[in-house]
């Protein structure tokens, strides 16, 4: 027996667990998107329970693949997640190094700069898409019929009125239609996650080091090349965890497009999941199983770009 | 190549003030270092030169130009930090390559003062590695190299070797000595260590809350210190101090019979040495021997409570430890003035 047995066999429990955590529903997921299961079925009552003599290959898989829906799912979630990705780490770049000099006032500053975080993401929807998006009752409606009005008054100016006149009604964008949703989504969720980034950047930011920033100063840099070849490089790590954290949970988005659109025009695969398991349990763990393979897609890419970052 | 005026420079940090009126005047080529403890203000002054702090009060002047509102790339100055601060992500070739492309200079003669400091600093090896792979001596050759190739006209030193070991301090502080001895450029070298100071230095500062206590070549300050604390600072072990009451009866008497309030005598360790009772200036007990092989330390006792040092080759053979006699050159014996602290 060398001495690595017993720490390993006291090990085992634990990874045993979290195999079995993993695996079954894994192993389920599978099972289920090989077999018609259907949670009601007047006319073949034997699909409503599973099982193997119920086997349907890939049929499941065909019919996910053919849906109408799947590929502007794929299209959607990847679109979604790469929009929030890139707006929060530019918005929570922004941010932290403007809080990070010191203003008075900035530790309540700090605090309301992360509440967002806190909020329910339903709560979150909510609150955008009838408070904030609405195009008549929405903060949206009531600016853009503010400026309207604006506009309207400037066309009775003698001279200035002529050219006023030539601009077009501007008309409030609607928010929950087929080709905005998505847009809507990226919106709220991107300002319920720049706080996540800005936390991160801004406790990055004080780890760097002053005097390499004096030595730049003497050798003449300027604020952006500064920023460029010594506070950037720096937040390298940061920015790849920020990247990598949000995409995992980006990938799987659901309350926001339940509640913007209810899935009309914007679903991304978590959202077409739900369709199917409304009824058909069949179709929605071959739909999970395509999810799982995007996800797989997508963290071997993430990997690849940020992995040496991680590992320098 | 400039010198470098200082006058009456201060500095505040909102009320409380740090520097209070200092003026210098540090000749063109000439290595000077301000030395210090903790808090003296002696990186804060070299920090104004380079125009990292700004002055608060004063002048400063380099190359006769007055630089006080002169951003700090174009003040001539080049500084090596303490910490080395190299830019982590660049290669020892970008990183002493940066400010000569800061300054938009042209490629072919970047490359020709990276290579050319990279032979002065025997780092021509490892140009393209980044400062993580570097040992901490080759760190801190790549820093003193990022502030050759910009050719300044004052190199500045923030204690850069105090992260570095015993033994490579000792050959860093070497080659720093040789490179002014090359170059011929005007350094200003910050350090606490007097030792350090008195090997490098043409011209010591000593600083002290924010004041210059004395300004002079290191033999110069180390035989006529102008007042106890630069006496105290300079020389390792420290100056010993005696009171008139603690000498021996056959003390001189323009010594043992000055005033008690007025008088300090002071002798430096090495300049003790064992005598006959007759000519004895001090009497004390030995409390503790501490042997560095090349000489002893004797941790003395004088018969009113005194302690002191003295520093010998070794401890007279068969000598009386419970009193000893010792004695010292007159021209090696200090008199102080003792409210003051001023030498008289």
């Amino acid at each position: 027996m060398s001495d690595r047995t017993l720490p390993r066999l006291l090990q085992t429990p634990a990874v045993l667990l979290l195999l079995v955590w993993m695996l079954v529903p894994l192993g389920m997921t599978l099972f289920f998107s090989f077999i018609r299961y259907v949670l009601n079925s007047l006319r073949r009552p034997e699909w409503t329970s599973p099982s193997i003599d119920n086997w349907r290959g890939f049929g499941n898989y065909q019919f996910v693949w053919n849906n109408d829906g799947f590929w502007l799912a794929i299209y959607n979630s990847v679109f979604i997640v790469t929009s929030i990705v890139v707006f929060t780490v530019i918005f929570g770049l922004a941010i932290a190094i403007l809080v990070n000099r010191s203003f008075p006032g900035r530790g309540i500053v700090r605090v309301l700069l992360i509440s967002p975080f806190f909020v329910m993401p339903a709560v979150n929807a909510v609150l955008w898409i009838n408070m904030i998006l609405d195009p008549v009752l929405g903060l949206q409606g009531i600016a853009v019929a503010g400026l309207n009005e604006m506009i309207d008054g400037l066309r009775d100016f003698p001279v200035l009125g002529g050219f006023f006149s030539l601009w077009p009604e501007l008309s409030p964008i609607s928010f929950r239609a087929t080709q905005t949703s998505a847009y809507a989504v990226i919106i709220m969720v991107t300002w319920q996650w720049t706080p996540f980034a800005v936390l991160i950047f801004m406790t990055s930011l004080q780890s760097e080091d002053q005097q390499q920033k004096e030595a730049a100063i003497l050798d003449g840099a300027g604020k952006w090349s500064m920023f460029r070849n010594l506070t950037l490089p720096h937040l390298g790590r940061p920015i790849a965890i920020v990247v990598m954290i949000q995409a995992i949970f980006h990938l799987s988005l659901y309350a926001e497009i339940e509640i913007v659109s209810r899935g009309n025009g914007n679903k991304n695969l978590p959202y077409l999941i739900g369709e199917f398991a409304t009824n058909n349990i069949g179709a929605a763990s071959a739909a999970g199983i395509f999810a799982v393979i995007l996800a797989n897609v997508i963290a071997i890419f993430l990997l690849r770009m940020v992995g040496k970052t991680l590992m320098d | 190549m400039a010198s470098v005026t200082i006058e009456q420079v201060i500095k505040r940090y909102g009320d409380t003030q740090v520097m209070h009126g200092v003026d210098l005047d540090i000749q063109d080529g000439e290595f000077v270092v301000f030395v210090g403890p903790s808090g003296c203000g002696k990186s804060t002054l070299l920090r104004m030169i380079a125009g990292l702090e700004d002055i608060s009060d004063g002048t400063i002047e380099i190359g006769g130009t007055v630089v006080n509102e002169v951003a700090p790339a174009k003040r001539g100055v080049a500084m090596v930090f303490q910490t080395y601060a190299l830019y982590p992500h660049m290669t020892v070739y970008n990183n002493m390559a940066f400010g000569l492309k800061q300054a938009k200079m042209d490629k072919a003669e970047i490359d020709k003062r990276v290579r050319a400091a990279g032979e002065i600093l025997h780092i021509t090896d490892y140009l393209e590695r980044t400062p993580k792979a570097l040992s901490g001596g080759q760190r801190q050759r790549v820093a003193i190299g990022r502030a050759i190739v910009r050719e300044p006209e004052v190199f500045l030193f923030d204690e850069p070797l105090s992260n570095l070991d015993a033994a490579l301090r000792v050959q860093t502080r070497l080659e720093i000595a040789r490179l002014h001895k090359r170059l011929g450029t005007t350094m200003i070298y910050v350090t606490h260590d007097q030792v350090e100071a008195m090997t490098l230095a043409d011209k010591i500062v000593v600083l002290r809350d924010g004041r210059v206590e004395q300004v002079g070549a290191p033999v110069d300050l180390y035989e006529r210190p102008k007042n106890t604390f630069v006496a105290q600072f300079i020389g390792s072990p420290k100056m010993n101090f005696f009171a008139p009451s603690a000498l021996a009866a056959t003390a001189p008497a323009d010594l043992r019979g000055g005033s008690e309030d007025a008088l300090l005598v002071g002798i430096r360790p090495e300049h003790l040495r064992v005598c006959e009772p007759s000519e004895a200036i001090v009497t004390a007990r030995l409390d503790l021997i501490e042997n560095l092989g090349e000489h002893v330390l004797a941790h003395m006792v004088a018969t009113d409570g005194t302690e002191f040092i003295a520093k010998m080759e070794t401890l007279p053979e068969g000598a009386d430890t419970s009193a000893m006699q010792f004695t010292a050159a007159p021209e090696r014996v200090h008199r102080f003035d003792k409210a003051s602290g001023l030498r008289q």
